[in-house]
């Protein structure tokens, strides 16, 4: 049985169409358009989100924050200049997510509704202390990314709720952040190992340091580097970071490397991600 | 649902779920030149236009196809001739197999209106795997249709 196709122009309509059983929300469709293909989901209903009116506008709030409408694309996210000046880290994940053809259908909303553990984006959100804005029949809520994530493919997202914005705070001055992926295969593959780094940095001290690992656990990790607070960001943090980071994580031999050698690399590239952050 | 949109250049309507992919609406109508490949949106033979951005068709929900312009490597070639001609004189090909999707990737990167360099478009082309040219003489065929 094929499932209906409804195509909202506004939110209100949007969620009256998601309280239908079994309906399913799509942003750009290309993870909705390969689950169905595969069999992997059986909806009764698709409410497509690409004609929603304003839904994937990126703006500044007036407290600096950066606020993304759950439809806008990844390509649009990569080259927008809001983003590029207020969070760069996040535009230049967004331009190595997939393929040109991947980027320029598949948003942001969709990527983390999809929650698959080894994307770009939600390291990167994860160490920015990025929030979603959820809508459904009863209001909104405001959902902590750390609090939204909850295993493979699984999220806050109630039934009849949708993903609507991510707001993404203005980061404290002296902040810098850095991505880095590990793909030993193709560039366009899933990253055998993410991470995005964040630290502040003021006269040579680290005032907070975090990052967030994308592949390696069942859910993407944000790991706070509380002990590196107080000190420079010297080879021997670096190394403390490196070793916190691998042991917090919680990897999966697969074909992208076994979890020994996924260890060795978070460790590895939390180094460096972190190291890209020193001014 | 009804579907409505510009392919090729010509209004196109039929009943289809919303949920059809791309691909298979497009090659249901005799556009055999679009193909599939991997499936999975990664190697890039199902390429073509909607609204100018390439997509991949096997991925792409036809609903969402609605109201768009959408061209396959058909209207491409008999709207810009000369990036076929291109393709035979650098030799950007060999068995065939991923051409039509190098052929839609060079018309969107030519109606970006400016010539990127080298770097750039072979960045644009990385999704678009070959297994046989080694690339080399499909990145030629597209340089030299920039510009032009």
């Amino acid at each position: 049985m094929d499932p209906d196709f409804a195509v909202p122009s506004s939110l209100d309509e949007a969620v009256r169409y998601l309280e239908h059983d079994g309906a399913v929300a799509v942003g750009g469709g290309t993870q909705v358009g390969l689950l169905l293909r595969q069999g992997l989901i059986e909806p009764s209903r698709l409410v497509w989100l690409g004609r929603v009116a304003g839904l994937r506008e990126i703006q500044r709030d007036g407290d600096g924050s950066l606020l993304i409408g759950s439809a806008a694309t990844l390509a649009e996210i990569a080259v927008s200049p809001l983003v590029r000046s207020a969070q760069p880290m996040v535009a230049r994940a967004a331009a190595l997510i997939g393929n040109p053809r991947v980027r320029v259908v598949g948003t942001i909303g969709g990527h983390l509704a999809h929650a698959d553990p080894r994307q770009d984006l939600p390291p990167c959100l994860l160490v920015l202390a990025a929030e979603v804005r959820l809508l459904g029949r009863k209001g909104t809520r405001d959902v902590p990314l750390r609090a939204f994530f909850r295993g493979p493919f699984e999220t806050a997202i109630q039934e009849g709720e949708v993903l609507i914005r991510v707001r993404i705070p203005a980061s404290p001055e002296h902040t810098r952040g850095c991505y880095k992926r590990f793909t030993p295969g193709t560039s366009n593959d899933y990253p055998t190992v993410g991470v995005a780094a964040v630290a502040e940095i003021e006269d040579g001290t680290t005032r907070r340091a975090a990052v967030g690992l994308g592949g390696v656990a069942p859910r993407p990790l944000l790991v706070d580097l509380p002990q590196l607070a107080g000190r420079p960001l010297d080879a021997t943090a670096l190394n403390a970071a490196g070793q916190a980071a691998a042991t917090a994580c919680d990897p999966a031999s697969d074909q992208r490397g076994s979890a020994g050698y996924k260890r060795a690399m978070v460790r590895l590239w939390t180094e460096r991600a972190l190291g890209a952050c020193r001014p | 649902m009804r579907l409505a949109f510009l392919l090729n250049g010509e209004q196109f309507e039929t009943e289809a779920p919303g949920s059809v992919l791309l691909l298979d609406l497009i090659r249901g109508c005799g556009l055999w030149g679009t193909r599939e490949g991997c499936g999975v949106g990664v190697c890039g033979a199902c390429t073509v236009l909607v609204d100018g951005d390439p997509v991949s068709s096997c991925i792409y929900l036809a609903g969402c196809a609605l109201g768009t312009e959408v061209w396959t490597v058909e209207g491409v070639a008999r709207r810009e001739p000369d990036l076929v001609e291109a393709f035979i004189e650098h030799e950007g090909l060999q068995c065939g197999a991923c051409t039509p999707g190098q052929l839609v990737m060079a018309a969107a990167l030519r109606a970006r209106g400016k010539d990127p360099g080298e770097a750039a478009t072979r960045e644009f082309l990385a999704g678009n795997l070959c297994r046989c040219t080694g690339y080399r003489s499909i990145v030629e065929s597209v340089r030299a249709t920039l510009g032009s």
